[in-house]
């Protein structure tokens, strides 16, 4: 796949917008899961499973709250998505964040409830892939539940890296490399990237310092392994920074 | 011709043409970037323009953006990955005596009890605005401007600076330009100590025109032993750069008289000058009403007082930055546009490119992020936001991509000479060709009268055009009407 411009780039976006009522967009995040167990999109309207393009969310909104009934998750088509607990003492907890392709609202897949906050960082637009019950996806179309469940798993793998006893420099460069990876996947460049986010979500995410957070980043960008400018980001020595995120990888 | 260094003037005087049509060219080939000053163009395209300090103008920030506007500002730009750095600016408006010629945002009074007044309430919005910028976003500029910074005896300059260095995380690096402007007439050697001592390692200095004649009608006395004793002061306590203030086509000037102060100034062989045209503008600036415009040099006269700071400054080694400005070729604003790393912001040009600049004081300019705003420009209405724990802020604007946009090439034109198309296209995934059409279009005319040429993936100004970067950069600013006005202007002869 040619490589791409980062997500934002107004020379056209790798999520494609290419589907209708009765076919999946070619870049749908959901179509291989349903395709797989037999549903085209009519049988899954006749379900009352509806898949549609919704957005856009400007900044500061929330997609779903901890607590709200549970009754779609949704792929991030544009934007970027946090999600995020309140700790005890109301302290936010940054949780993860959702690029392009990515899929929210897994984890509530097996409860009745969202157990955390989702919220757009930026103009966001998603694909919901919304069911009327719960019990629709386990009793009528256990396969396709199944099917996602495996997203999931990818998704908990991601997130338990980042809190081990693990350096500043590992973490950063560990949480880099993971969101080169991502963006690659989706066709989009490895070694340049926007970071939507905003420092204190990252340092949050990390457990962190924002300060620290600059302070490793300007060290790396001193030492000529990434250049930052405003919020883009380019990776100069990806090997560099395999070798820092090789600790936290294990990979 | 001749050796690298020299100067060479062309004559083309063409059979049977009159005197006053006769072309005049100057070429400095010895420097590191050539230019020409080319009398007939400077005179084709002598009209007004923005100085490009900021991209859009001041004109266009508009009353809602507010307090809370640039409350957002400051906790956007907190958010980068690696925040900028700071710039500070603190207007100071106060000056004892009125210029006639000046249109600075000043307060005329003796009364030094309303300096202390201001500074108080200097220390009150220091201590709203400081706290909006993260702990670990270092100051690397600090700017004194006004009116007369040095209104202020230097005991008061120093609490400001302490009040700012408390609030703010000042950088210990020796490169950080704190810079003060001063009135000659009412600094000493020892308060030039003082301020060195206090932090600040630059200096700008007042002058206009030594000449006793221009001095009267411009209602400014300034004896030039004092003035040379001041920059002696400033080079002894440690200033690393001087920089002296000219105008040319003030009342009563000559060339004779303008030429004795260039030769004045030139050999106190300050680090910089920069060469200001006069603009006359009474129904603007109240204090010109007091300037005879029978005084004034007409359009020629200006033109040959230019023509003569140029010849003088270039024949004493001074490299023309861009704009007004020139410096000598070890100053680092010369190594700085050498080496690429100019910059322009409301400070004129820099070397500290990509920091946030917040203002202080009546009328100070701030420019964070992609925002810009202005404080109150009048004393009364600063004094009583803050007064009622308010942030001052007058007007201001969020920038639009296609401000972003326009902003980075008429950077490049201001301070490079030139645009590097590629980059451009790349950084922000545009087709410049598409993009910049009708600008492209007006560039045509420039480029026929040979101020810039187009190669592919270039604009880039000529020697000439270096002279008139200002009229390059009109071109892409959009908020001017601009569009064919290239044409409007027949040649002449």
């Amino acid at each position: 796949m040619a490589e791409r411009e980062y997500p934002g780039a107004v020379r056209g976006t790798p999520i494609a917008d290419d589907g209708d009522e009765f076919t999946f967009c070619s870049t749908c995040a959901f179509s291989a899961a349903c395709l797989s167990e037999g549903y085209d999109k009519s049988q899954l309207r006749d379900l009352h499973v509806l898949v549609e393009h919704v957005g856009p969310f400007r900044e500061g909104d929330h997609i779903f709250r901890e607590g709200d009934p549970f009754n779609a998750i949704a792929a991030v088509r544009g934007g970027t998505v946090k999600t995020y607990v309140n700790d005890a003492s109301g302290r936010e907890q940054v949780l993860g964040f959702f690029l392009p392709g990515e899929v929210i609202g897994l984890n509530a897949i097996a409860s009745a409830r969202y157990p955390c906050n989702a919220v757009a960082l930026d103009t966001v637009m998603l694909c919901r892939f919304s069911f009327p019950m719960m019990a629709t996806l386990a009793s009528r179309m256990p396969g396709l539940q199944r099917h996602l469940f495996n997203l999931l798993s990818q998704d908990i793998g991601k997130a338990s890296l980042l809190a081990g006893n693990y350096t500043a420099d590992e973490r950063l460069a560990a949480f880099l490399v993971l969101l080169s990876r991502r963006f690659a996947e989706r066709g989009f460049s490895a070694t340049r990237m926007r970071l939507t986010m905003a420092r204190t979500d990252i340092a949050n995410y990390l457990r962190l310092a924002p300060e620290t957070v600059s302070r490793v980043l300007r060290r790396l960008q001193d030492e000529g392994v990434l250049r930052v400018d405003r919020r883009d980001l380019e990776i100069l020595q990806p090997a560099v920074l395999g070798e820092l995120a090789h600790h936290v990888l294990r990979d | 011709m001749g050796a690298p260094g020299s100067l060479i003037r062309v004559n083309a005087a063409p059979c049977g043409v009159p005197h006053t049509a006769r072309m005049q060219t100057t070429t400095f080939p010895g420097q590191s970037a050539a230019w020409t000053f080319d009398r007939d163009l400077l005179r084709r395209y002598d009209r007004p323009g923005p100085r490009y300090t900021s991209y859009p103008t001041a004109p266009q920030f508009t009353g809602d953006f507010g307090e809370a506007g640039f409350r957002e500002a400051a906790r956007r730009s907190n958010e980068e990955p690696i925040p900028r750095r700071l710039s500070l600016y603190v207007h100071v408006p106060f000056c004892t005596s009125p210029c006639f010629y000046c249109g600075c945002n000043r307060v005329i009074t003796r009364d030094a009890g309303k300096g202390v007044a201001y500074v108080e309430r200097l220390r009150r919005e220091i201590g709203m605005v400081a706290p909006l910028f993260d702990r670990d976003r270092e100051v690397v500029q600090l700017h004194l401007g006004g009116g007369t910074p040095n209104f202020l005896p230097p005991r008061l300059v120093g609490g400001l600076v302490d009040a700012l260095a408390g609030a703010f995380t000042f950088s210990h690096d020796p490169a950080r330009d704190f810079s003060i402007e001063l009135d000659p007439r009412h600094v000493t050697p020892d308060d030039i100590a003082m301020l060195s001592a206090i932090g600040f390692n630059r200096t700008s200095l007042g002058v206009q025109d030594f000449d006793p004649e221009v001095q009267a009608a411009i209602n400014r006395e300034q004896g030039v032993d004092e003035t040379l004793a001041v920059i002696e002061a400033c080079r002894r306590y440690g200033m690393r750069s001087v920089n002296v203030d000219l105008i040319y086509g003030l009342p009563k000037q000559t060339l004779e008289g303008f030429g004795r102060t260039l030769d004045t100034v030139v050999a106190a062989r300050p680090d910089r000058l920069a060469v200001y045209g006069y603009a006359h503008m009474p129904r603007l600036f109240r204090a010109q009403r007091q300037i005879r415009e029978e005084d004034l040099p007409d359009a020629e006269a200006r033109l040959a007082l230019l023509g003569l700071a140029v010849e003088k400054l270039s024949a004493a080694g001074y490299e023309y930055i861009g704009m007004d400005h020139f410096a000598l070729p070890d100053d680092e604003l010369s190594r700085a546009r050498r080496e690429g790393g100019l910059h322009r912001n409301f400070m004129g040009y820099t070397t500290h490119a990509e920091t946030d600049l917040v203002g202080f004081g009546v009328s100070a300019i701030s420019h964070i992020g992609d925002s810009y705003s202005q404080n109150r420009r009048d004393l009364p209405s600063w004094e009583a936001d803050i007064d009622a724990g308010r942030l001052p802020v007058w007007r201001g604007m969020w920038m639009s991509r296609d401000d972003v946009i326009r902003a980075d090439v008429i950077q490049q034109i201001m301070c490079q000479g030139e645009v590097d198309v590629r980059r451009i296209e790349k950084a922000y995934g545009i087709p410049f060709g598409e993009y910049f059409h009708a600008e492209l279009a007006a560039l045509r005319q420039l480029q026929e009268d040979g101020l810039v040429q187009c190669p592919p993936g270039t604009i880039r100004a000529t020697p000439r055009g270096r002279a008139l970067l200002r009229i390059i950069a009109m071109c892409f600013d959009r908020y001017l009407d601009n569009q064919g006005e290239g044409t409007r202007y027949s040649r002449t002869i």
